[in-house]
């Protein structure tokens, strides 16, 4: 498999990836001129992004792929709790205290599992 | 009464902005990101350049995959673009708040920075400034954002190895974080309601077809979400002081 990874396979993959990425982009761009921010068509087409995003957040929580995959399933939903309840404990916003409170946390298990 | 005075002030807060979390998750994610393509055997040129160029995580971590895995090219490229097309809407829901004056072919640059992260941030912050500054802002938060992305990428691609995996899983942890705790500020009820449906919707399309379920999520969900929004939550200004 290694010999492969070094060579073209990976960077015509690379570049059809970065490619297709770009083209989402650019037909974003395109779109955008024909559509005005008080139309219904935005509207709908804001709970369609919003809905894309909760779709993916939720996959990397509940389904993650390689290293986030060896911890817990509740407990993973146990530290995101935690972290919401402190970003929603205050009105201002508390992203940063909220990040850290799960980053803490996820790392607090990480090295309590690795200690005999 | 604009919240900035000139288009540099903008700018400049754009950045400040997104020298906090922004930047915190973007590095965060990448440095994961450049630690698993190591573990996995690519070269650190190709590892770098995937987050410059493409500079969308997700696409990212199933173009990997998909190579270890020996999918086709055809498939790969399919693939990625299709967990891509939530760009689609994220450029149409974002850009048309410009002003007319900066909706120019520029854009097709300016675009290239734009991930998640900026995104939410700025639909967050754009009815608050005024039109005319919303460019600048968005221009300090993104680029920050993505300069900093091949730069974690390489330092994690290095570092993967000798940091306690402790930390890895820490770091891997703030970027699904950082979304889920940037819906707790979504106002209108329309996306709420999208986000919750999407939500419990994700992973039963995941089940059925991974490739699509983003997309196919999106549509459902977020139709759903709007049709509820538009049929019952709607404030009914017309009919109903008739």
């Amino acid at each position: 498999m290694n010999a492969d990874l070094q060579g073209w396979g990976v960077w015509l993959a690379l570049s059809a990836a970065c490619i297709g990425t770009y083209i989402c982009r650019a037909a974003g761009v395109l779109l955008s001129d024909h559509i005005h921010q008080d139309s219904e068509v935005f509207r709908w087409l804001s709970a369609v992004t919003y809905a894309m995003v909760a779709a993916l957040t939720v996959r990397m929580i509940l389904m993650p792929l390689g290293l986030l995959s060896t911890v817990p399933m509740l407990l993973r939903v146990v530290i995101c709790a935690l972290s919401v309840a402190v970003m929603a404990s205050s009105p201002q916003r508390r992203m940063v205290p909220a990040l850290l409170t799960g980053t803490l946390l996820m790392l607090a298990y990480g090295v309590l599992r690795t200690s005999p | 009464m604009s919240r900035f005075a000139n288009r540099r002030e903008a700018f400049w807060r754009g950045i400040r902005d997104a020298l906090g979390a922004p930047v915190l998750v973007l590095f965060a994610g990448m440095v994961g990101f450049g630690a698993m393509s190591r573990s996995h055997g690519f070269d650190v040129w190709m590892t770098g350049l995937t987050s410059l160029l493409m500079f969308a995580l997700p696409g990212q971590v199933v173009m990997l995959e998909m190579f270890i895995s020996g999918a086709s090219l055809l498939a790969i490229g399919f693939a990625v673009t299709l967990t891509s097309t939530r760009f689609v809407t994220m450029v149409v829901t974002l850009f048309p708040q410009f002003h007319q004056r900066d909706r120019n072919p520029l854009q097709y640059l300016w675009v290239h920075m734009l991930a998640m992260t900026a995104w939410a941030v700025s639909m967050r912050e754009f009815p608050s400034i005024d039109p005319k500054h919303r460019m600048n802002y968005f221009i300090g938060l993104a680029l920050p954002c993505w300069l900093i992305s091949p730069m974690g990428t390489v330092l994690g691609y290095f570092v993967a190895g000798w940091v306690p995996t402790a930390v890895t899983l820490g770091l891997v942890f703030i970027n699904p974080l950082f979304f889920l705790l940037t819906f707790t500020d979504v106002k209108p009820w329309a996306n709420r309601l999208a986000i919750g449906l999407g939500c419990l919707m994700g992973p039963a399309f995941y089940v059925l077809d991974a490739d699509s379920s983003l997309l196919l999520t999106g549509l459902v969900a977020g139709t759903l979400a709007y049709w509820i929004d538009r049929r019952w939550l709607r404030p009914r200004s017309i009919e109903v002081s008739s």
